[in-house]
């Protein structure tokens, strides 16, 4: 095997290192698999400058891999969710606005909605061994909600906050995946 | 008139089908696969469409992949093949194509 050019070995590692929020198994593959083409590339009698123009800006090219990983999987996962910073950081100015709002508030009212039903246990399991919580619960001028009454509202706000927060986690997906299309448009 | 939009729509839809229907022929590697379909124009497509395209595919398991060695000093290769599961959807798809092509047939009076 021919040795690696310098270039040739940069371009690798700016890929390996847009790919971090990808598991190193992953990347450590997918570096593999790009750089055996750049070395068959090569004995073909391709120029490593020729070959780096071929394959794009290693930027354009993580991109890709980024934005195919975010947009075909449909599931919530931390993962995902450093996958989708990482590719906001690529996306540049356009996703300036839109993605951090849609992406905050996601995760913000997915995590209130979880939030809000364990409260409600929390306060009503204390209620049953005679522990008050007025830290938790609902006042309203000077009417305060039982625990017992507080524990099925907490369910029900859980609820609806969770789907906002998902509505907007679908959004921000929505919003990734017009962009990336946006962008393979130039490259096809 | 703008007909590389509608090209690129073509492509865009319709690569997934023939790069399946490519490796369902025989087991391949990224760079033949992109070499050729360098010989089709309409369906050329550069390795950042076709390498995270065959990812997709993998993680959905209509293709799986092995890392072969190959001969004369060339570094090893990413040989991708077509699993049971990718040749039922293919044959979902092709169902499909034949029905696409008879519409418009029959739309266009032929």
């Amino acid at each position: 095997m021919e040795a690696m050019e310098k270039t040739l070995n940069n371009y690798l590692e700016q890929i390996d290192k847009y790919l971090k929020p990808m598991p190193v198994s992953e990347r450590v593959d997918i570096v593999k698999e790009i750089q055996s083409q750049m070395l068959e590339l090569q004995q073909n009698g391709s120029l490593p400058e020729q070959i780096i123009e071929r394959l794009g800006s290693p930027k354009a090219l993580a991109k890709a891999y980024l934005g195919e990983t975010i947009s075909k999987t449909h599931s919530f996962s931390w993962r995902k969710l450093s996958a989708v910073i990482a590719f906001y950081s690529l996306a540049g100015f356009g996703g300036m606005m839109v993605l951090p709002f849609t992406s905050i508030c996601g995760i913000a009212f997915m995590f209130t909605g979880v939030l809000c039903p364990i409260m409600g246990i929390i306060k009503f399991g204390a209620h049953l061994v005679g522990i008050e919580m007025p830290e938790i619960g609902i006042v309203y001028n000077n009417y305060t909600v039982s625990a017992a009454a507080f524990l099925p509202i907490s369910f029900v706000t859980g609820i609806v906050l969770f789907v906002v927060g998902w509505l907007f986690w679908k959004l921000t997906i929505f919003t990734i995946k017009a962009m990336s299309r946006g962008k393979k448009k130039l490259v096809c | 008139m703008n007909i590389d939009d509608w090209k690129s729509q073509i492509k865009r839809g319709t690569l997934e089908y023939c790069i399946l229907l490519l490796i369902r022929k025989q087991s391949t590697y990224g760079y033949e696969l992109i070499s050729t379909l360098e010989n089709y124009p309409i369906m050329a497509a550069k390795e950042n469409t076709i390498y995270p395209l065959l990812r997709r595919l993998l993680k959905e398991a209509f293709i799986s992949s092995s890392w072969q060695e190959s001969s004369e000093g060339l570094p090893p290769r990413k040989y991708y093949t077509i699993t049971d599961k990718g040749l039922e959807y293919l044959s979902a798809m092709s169902a499909e194509w034949d029905n696409l092509i008879h519409t418009i047939n029959e739309i266009k009076g032929v």
